[in-house]
């Protein structure tokens, strides 16, 4: 089958919520042309274009989170067929701000940007600034990513901004700054002290990249 | 003419002498009594102070029981979270499973201090308001409460990976939806509104929609001993709005202030109540020149429209909004001539 062609098949799949046809197209593909050359060449081209549409509000919710689950499977497989992703950058540090536990969207962003090579450390839900902090600097992360679904929460990510100028981090370690609320009101990454975000999970590669000046790190 | 014989009228598609109108103020009461939020949502009689204000403000034709969707998730046992200038909001899920939503015992509609303030608010706006104002109790749709009390990712999760377990699932939210709604019926409320996220392509497939999410719902409906409006929930409304309109129970259907009012009406037909679309959220940040301007191209869009009620779409309007905003708002609205 021509690559393109499975491009098309696969995206069309996920958008109309066939999970197994999915991943059986995917599991087709990596017996001719193993995992990790799927992974680039089929997985990451269509993860790319749903990132597109996801963030022009083309796509729904389910379309996107079914993606991430699709790349995490496929990312354990490779893994078992010892053909894991090459961790070839970040690491970065993510997490949910104090007070918030409304985990979909910084689990999506752990899927991709690992999808994408990177080493994640994900602290979970309900971290506060200090902790951030502690793990950006104890695995030398440039980037801690900080996820809020609500304004009320989002304001916490203040108090990680104040703790980089603190510990005068601020600069060296860059904080992105993600969630349903940043969508509706941008003006807040600047207001909390974000130095980035973007209008999806699957845009997260990409943002690491910018912020990190490339993203090749470790 | 009262604001009870205005609704009635637009139901009815009999003449007004101005269009109906309400603006979503659940939360703004506490501004106008300067109650502090904590207790607005927690004490009926506060809440019913701070919507006497509101009428005060701008007499409105239709009064909103408490917008708090999150205290029928703190019945569920999750934890609220209060903050200076929001209704409370979910802080944490009480549950992380489908199977531990299940395993929650029902919460008792007549004594639970959650719901029960939510009820004795109904029925002290419908005692004072009554055969006047109209009072809208707002729900929590079915099959928006297990994301609620579990998460959206769970919910999800749940619904893409396990159909027999996301219908059981289902089931149990229904019957505290049926519970609750026919409760705040029986309080006094005129009819309720429910605030859907789930039926919209924006957040699940278009198939799961129509092959499971819309006959939950026409279950539940079909329960609800009274009139139900269905509340866009965030998202633009028409894409789907046609398969909507086989749900049994519903008198009218509020749109996304992004959705166009005429194409409404087109898929609505002419016999259905249509309500919006000013943005309510937004109008904190609106000077009120063209806050002004949007509701005259509102009004003038739907000037010949005898089922239309005028009324802001999405959530709450902010508290940070001006009254005197509101009040010209109001004020334009009730000097529009009506239907012909």
């Amino acid at each position: 089958m021509d690559i393109e062609i499975a491009r098309k098949q696969l995206f069309d799949r996920i958008l109309n919520g066939d999970r197994q046809g999915a991943v059986s197209l995917l599991d087709q593909w990596a017996e001719r042309r193993h995992w990790r050359n799927t992974i680039t060449e089929l997985l990451e081209p269509v993860l790319d274009e749903i990132g597109r549409c996801w963030s022009a509000e083309k796509i729904s919710l389910a379309a996107g989170y079914l993606a991430g689950r699709i790349a995490e499977d496929i990312l354990l497989k490779a893994a078992g067929a010892e053909e894991a992703v090459p961790v070839s950058k970040g690491p970065v540090v993510i997490g949910n701000v104090e007070d918030d536990y409304h985990s979909l969207g910084r689990k999506l962003v752990g899927i991709f940007l690992r999808t994408a090579g990177w080493r994640v450390v994900d602290l979970g839900n309900d971290v506060l600034a200090g902790d951030f902090v502690d793990a950006a600097v104890a695995s030398a992360a440039p980037v801690i990513g900080v996820s809020a679904m609500m304004l009320t929460t989002a304001e916490n990510i203040r108090k990680v901004r104040e703790e980089l100028d603190r510990r005068g981090l601020s600069g060296r370690i860059k904080l992105a700054v993600g969630g349903a609320v940043f969508r509706i009101r941008p003006e807040l990454v600047a207001e909390v002290g974000g130095d980035g975000t973007v209008a999806s999970a699957v845009d997260a590669p990409r943002l690491m990249a910018e912020l990190t000046g490339g993203g090749i790190w470790a | 003419m009262t604001s009870f014989e205005r609704v009635l009228g637009a139901l009815a598609g009999t003449p007004q002498p101005r269009p109906p109108f309400t603006l979503t103020l659940s939360l703004f009461g506490a501004r106008l009594t300067g109650c502090p939020l904590q207790e607005y949502y927690r004490r009926p009689d506060r809440y019913a102070e701070g919507q006497a204000a509101v009428v005060d403000l701008c007499g409105p034709d239709i009064l909103f029981a408490p917008f708090a969707l999150s205290l029928e998730a703190e019945a569920f046992g999750s934890d609220l979270i209060f903050l200076p200038d929001y209704p409370p909001n979910v802080r944490k899920p009480s549950v992380r499973s489908a199977d531990g939503f299940i395993a929650l015992p029902l919460p008792d509609v007549d004594s639970h201090p959650s719901l029960a303030y939510l009820r004795e608010s109904v029925r002290l706006l419908a005692a004072e308001h009554a055969g006047r104002i109209p009072v809208c109790a707002i729900v929590t749709a079915s099959v928006d409460l297990p994301a609620m009390v579990m998460g959206i990712d769970q919910w999800l999760e749940t619904l893409l990976s396990d159909p027999d377990l996301a219908s059981r699932t289902l089931e149990h939210a229904e019957r505290h939806f049926v519970a609750l709604a026919n409760a705040l019926l029986d309080d006094g409320a005129s009819f309720i509104a429910l605030p859907i996220m789930f039926s919209n392509p924006q957040v699940l497939f278009p198939r799961m929609i129509t092959e499971v999410i819309l006959p939950a719902l026409a279950r539940s409906f079909s329960q609800v001993r009274g009139p139900i409006v269905f509340h866009h929930g965030g998202n633009p409304m028409l894409p789907l709005l046609r398969e909507y309109l086989g749900l049994p129970n519903v008198a009218g259907y509020a749109v996304d202030h992004r959705d166009s009012l005429g194409d409404a009406r087109r898929l609505l037909g002419s016999d259905r109540l249509l309500l919006g679309n000013l943005s309510g959220p937004t109008l904190s940040r609106m000077p009120i020149d063209s806050a002004l301007e949007t509701v005259d191209r509102i009004l003038e869009d739907c000037r010949d429209d005898r089922r239309f009620i005028f009324a802001t779409s999405g959530a709450d309007i902010p508290i940070s909004t001006p009254p005197e905003l509101l009040r010209a708002v109001a004020g334009r609205i009730a000097s529009f001539p009506g239907s012909p």
